[in-house]
């Protein structure tokens, strides 16, 4: 983690007593939910805490709401994955369904790579999914989607690269 | 970028992943083993790279294939869109309430669908392209049309499309078992418990099932395709196009089949009582006036519809 760049724990606190209010309210009036709302307040600051942004913020208003919006958006994301998982699981055919836990363990990583596929482009995605979730060789995946190897080789190598920051760097 | 907390940098990732790409997803040559243990001591953070890079990649490989990939793709579909995301990112920058916790039994995507019907309304729509598309009862799509392709996003329930042929760009169809592709294809597809039933009438149609080999599909075929795509042949008991002309048209059908595709174009709850579940039901009936079905079955089979409320309809023996 680079301490360099993040903003001082000071300055959050600072942020956190000027702006705290505000956000809850700004949250409120869009999820429509108080205790969602707090929710969401608390993990923008957290988020804010973790956040590569040299000081000061020039903006905070406008910075605070657009990391409130991207919570939103992730949360929607991830209830949409969640339901997805579960009727997936509910089709599964008895024995192959797997335990309690190996079934969270599962699903975390899901999310991760969903989010990791989001922000490909849908060659990239889909030869990814081919080599990592189908294990299909880079010979068959460019026959399969007609380009250089060179081509899927790179693919591969740009999701991994997103897959890895997902999992070991924006945590 | 150097770093404090023994995580390794940038560059040795990147090489790390490049190495992987070649390792795992190829059939690498001795020379290239040897390269790569080379590459492993020429650096102090370059076996830490590799260990986090191989676990990550150990990790997604780990992960079960028909689940994972019916989990990624409907939440693909389920979730928004490119197009809906940026109806959703115009929603949350507009200001109004979203009130999360009331739509979520709809769920965003339904409300955005381009074209839906309620239960008991059918719906015919004409695309730019000049395709003719209906839809069915209590059914949801996405239509959009590129340069490139046009596109269908079956959301939910039945629909039926006549391509134009005349239209050069490929017919692009998503579903939640897979995708479809087809340029002069006259076919119909229906959401149904097991995944989706699919039927071609005319042209060439291939499905790409959600896990499975790519299939060719001619007029005349009918197919059940399950969640793991696999895909299973069928008979009927009805003409799954009879909706499109407005009509049930069922042969030998058993009443509790019929009395469950009735009740689809019907609101509240309609039974069949075991002991009559059996009995054989033929014909064509007119899908406009339910009600008439209804009476037309008391009269034909010893049967006896009991109304306990308008929306509480139950068939038992007479």
């Amino acid at each position: 983690m680079q301490t360099t760049d993040t903003l001082k724990p000071t300055e959050v606190a600072l942020l956190y007593q000027s702006h705290h209010a505000w956000l809850s309210g700004w949250l409120r009036s869009r999820v429509g939910c108080h205790e969602h709302a707090a929710d969401l307040a608390q993990d923008t600051f957290v988020r804010l805490l973790r956040a590569r942004q040299a000081s000061p913020l020039k903006e905070p208003r406008a910075y605070l709401s657009a990391i409130a919006r991207g919570l939103m958006i992730d949360q929607f994301r991830r209830r949409a994955l969640e339901r997805a998982y579960h009727e997936s699981l509910a089709l599964l055919p008895e024995a192959e369904v797997p335990s309690e836990e190996h079934r969270l363990v599962i699903l975390d990583t899901l999310e991760r790579l969903d989010r990791a596929l989001h922000t490909l482009k849908p060659r990239t995605r889909q030869a990814f999914l081919l080599a990592q979730i189908d294990g299909l060789s880079i010979t068959q995946i460019a026959v399969q989607l007609d380009v250089a190897r060179a081509t899927i080789e790179r693919d591969l190598a740009k999701a991994l690269g997103v897959c890895y920051r997902l999992r070991y760097v924006d945590l | 970028m150097s770093t404090s907390d023994g995580a390794p940098a940038q560059a040795q990732v990147d090489q790390a992943i490049d190495w992987l790409v070649k390792l795992r997803f190829d059939s690498p040559s001795p020379r290239t083993e040897r390269q790569f243990q080379q590459w492993l001591a020429s650096h102090p953070h370059n076996p830490k790279a590799w260990q986090r890079v191989s676990n990550l990649s150990d990790e997604l490989a780990g992960l079960p294939k028909a689940l994972s990939r019916s989990t990624l793709d409907a939440s693909q579909r389920q979730r928004s869109s490119r197009r809906d995301h940026l109806k959703l990112l115009a929603l949350l920058a507009a200001g109004g309430s979203l009130g999360w916790a009331a739509r979520e039994p709809l769920g965003l995507p339904q409300l955005l669908a381009d074209s839906s019907t309620a239960t008991g309304e059918r719906r015919q729509l004409h695309g730019s392209d000049g395709s003719r598309i209906q839809l069915n009862t209590d059914s949801a799509i996405d239509l959009r049309y590129s340069a490139e392709q046009r596109q269908l996003e079956l959301l939910r329930g039945e629909v039926s499309l006549d391509s134009n042929a005349n239209d050069n760009r490929p017919f692009r169809i998503d579903t939640r078992v897979g995708t479809l592709s087809t340029r002069d294809g006259q076919l119909l597809l229906r959401e149904n418990d097991k995944g989706l039933l699919l039927a071609v009438r005319g042209g060439e149609v291939t499905l790409f099932p959600a896990s499975a080999h790519a299939r060719l599909l001619h007029a005349g075929e009918t197919l059940q395709v399950q969640a793991n795509g696999n895909l299973q042949a069928v008979s009927l008991h009805s003409d799954p196009w009879g909706w499109t002309d407005g009509v049930l048209s069922v042969q030998q059908m058993p009443l509790g089949e019929f009395t469950a595709e009735l009740s689809r174009y019907r609101p509240g709850l309609l039974r069949c009582a075991d002991d009559v579940a059996n009995l054989k039901v033929s014909g064509t009936y007119q899908l406009a006036d339910t009600e008439q079905i209804l009476q037309l079955l008391a009269r034909s089979l010893p049967v006896r519809v009991d109304y306990r409320t308008r929306y509480w309809v139950s068939i038992g023996a007479a």
